[in-house]
């Protein structure tokens, strides 16, 4: 590693106005917003200036001759320099175009580049701005119209298709930020999430839903009120059913992509009454065949 | 950023970034809710801190090197613009 003092040129003896006259010396040449097509002027002048950092303070300067302090802890930190913002192409206030101005005014094929380079980022296109959105379930599947209120207290209706799934972005066109000259705004890009419901699971366009019923629907058969995403339907239990018994309403899914409906599949689940019953318990002591009964017939436990 | 937070981050004075301004050596864009300031203001502030302060440029002077810098950055602007369209031309 190379001393603070041949980094700046300098000899150990040199007076402080020395140190300060080198450096700016150097400073003026390295420093990478006045070299702005120079990758390494970065690097150089950060050599540059944590040698100056460190000579300039005698403090540092007195610790570093003693042998106290290496020339490693002299670095600058890291800094994001004007040239890294300056050919941005957002067409910014700064950039002037008077250093070729008559190149443009001349008639060939350079001046006609200049020219449309130049009306490029003067008709620029709006940036597409991002957005999240958390939607309901039962949204997702009937579609819905939601106003998103926008960082800068503006507000955005969106309108949510039927049918959504989770993680789906919506494009709004036109509604980014505005364009310059005749670019013309972006896009407003809305990533919508889709807030689990507990009772309806979906897969692909189909819902599948667990629905608790009593024991005498279950034995009897009979009409249930079952709930589906666009409101609730009366649907037919025939007698018998068991626990695990899945009926389907037909078209009570979510919308198809080539239209129609996908289906919801009701899976049934027998609940006994919650306090025990003693006629019910008398009933069961008493049903002879429904002791002979074993659900587990054939297995091994 | 507003210009509070300007401050705060650049850590000019009130009046010295004023001045800047309204020498436009930096051009914060106007909002309805007053100037906002992005990170080239900022960095562009550190380069004019960077000339006064280390390398003893007076105001007079710090006027022809950003002049003179824009111009550069508007070169190297139209520069690339004539790059990337040989580039499709050609290929």
């Amino acid at each position: 590693m190379k001393s603070p003092y041949e980094v700046l040129g300098v000899a150990p003896t040199a007076s402080s106005a020395d140190i300060q006259k080198a450096y700016r010396k150097l400073a003026k040449k390295l420093h990478p917003d006045l070299n702005p097509g120079d990758k390494s002027a970065e690097e150089k002048f950060k050599e540059v200036a944590g040698a100056y950092d460190l000579l300039s303070d005698a403090d540092k300067r007195k610790r570093f001759d003693n042998g106290e302090i290496d020339a490693s802890g002299a670095e600058r930190p890291q800094q994001q320099y004007y040239r890294d913002f300056a050919t941005a192409d957002d067409g910014h206030p700064y950039t002037s175009s008077s250093g070729f101005a008559d190149f443009m005014d001349a008639d060939d094929a350079l001046a006609e580049l200049l020219r449309r380079s130049q009306q490029a980022r003067a008709n620029r296109r709006g940036e597409d701005l991002h957005y999240r959105l958390a939607i309901d379930f039962v949204e997702s599947i009937t579609g819905a119209m939601k106003r998103l209120t926008l960082p800068d207290g503006a507000t955005l209706d969106v309108n949510i298709p039927p049918g959504l799934v989770d993680g789906q972005t919506l494009r709004l066109k036109g509604k980014g930020a505005p364009g310059r000259g005749k670019g013309g705004p972006g896009d407003a890009l809305i990533e919508v999430e889709v807030l689990p419901d507990p009772r309806f699971a979906r897969d692909g366009d189909n819902i599948s839903l667990e629905l608790p019923i009593s024991l005498s629907e279950a034995v009897l058969g009979g009409e249930v009120r079952v709930p589906t995403p666009t409101g609730d339907v009366m649907m037919r239990i025939p007698k018998g059913s068991n626990t695990g018994t899945t009926l389907r309403l037909k078209g009570r899914g979510a919308p198809r992509r080539d239209g129609g409906h996908g289906d919801e599949f009701v899976k049934l689940k027998v609940v006994l009454p919650r306090s025990p019953d003693p006629e019910l318990e008398a009933f069961v002591t008493n049903w002879s065949r429904g002791k002979d009964f074993n659900p587990r017939e054939g297995r091994t436990s | 950023m507003n210009k509070d937070e300007f401050l705060t981050s650049s850590g000019l004075s009130v009046q010295t970034l004023e001045f800047w301004v309204e020498q436009q050596w930096l051009i914060p864009e106007e909002t309805s809710a007053g100037q906002n300031f992005s990170d080239r203001e900022i960095a562009r502030a550190r380069l004019v801190q960077n000339l006064k302060s280390e390398f003893g440029v007076n105001d007079e002077g710090i006027d022809v090197i950003l002049h003179l810098l824009d111009q550069l950055h508007g070169l190297r602007s139209a520069f690339m613009q004539l790059h990337s369209g040989m580039r499709d031309t050609s290929g």
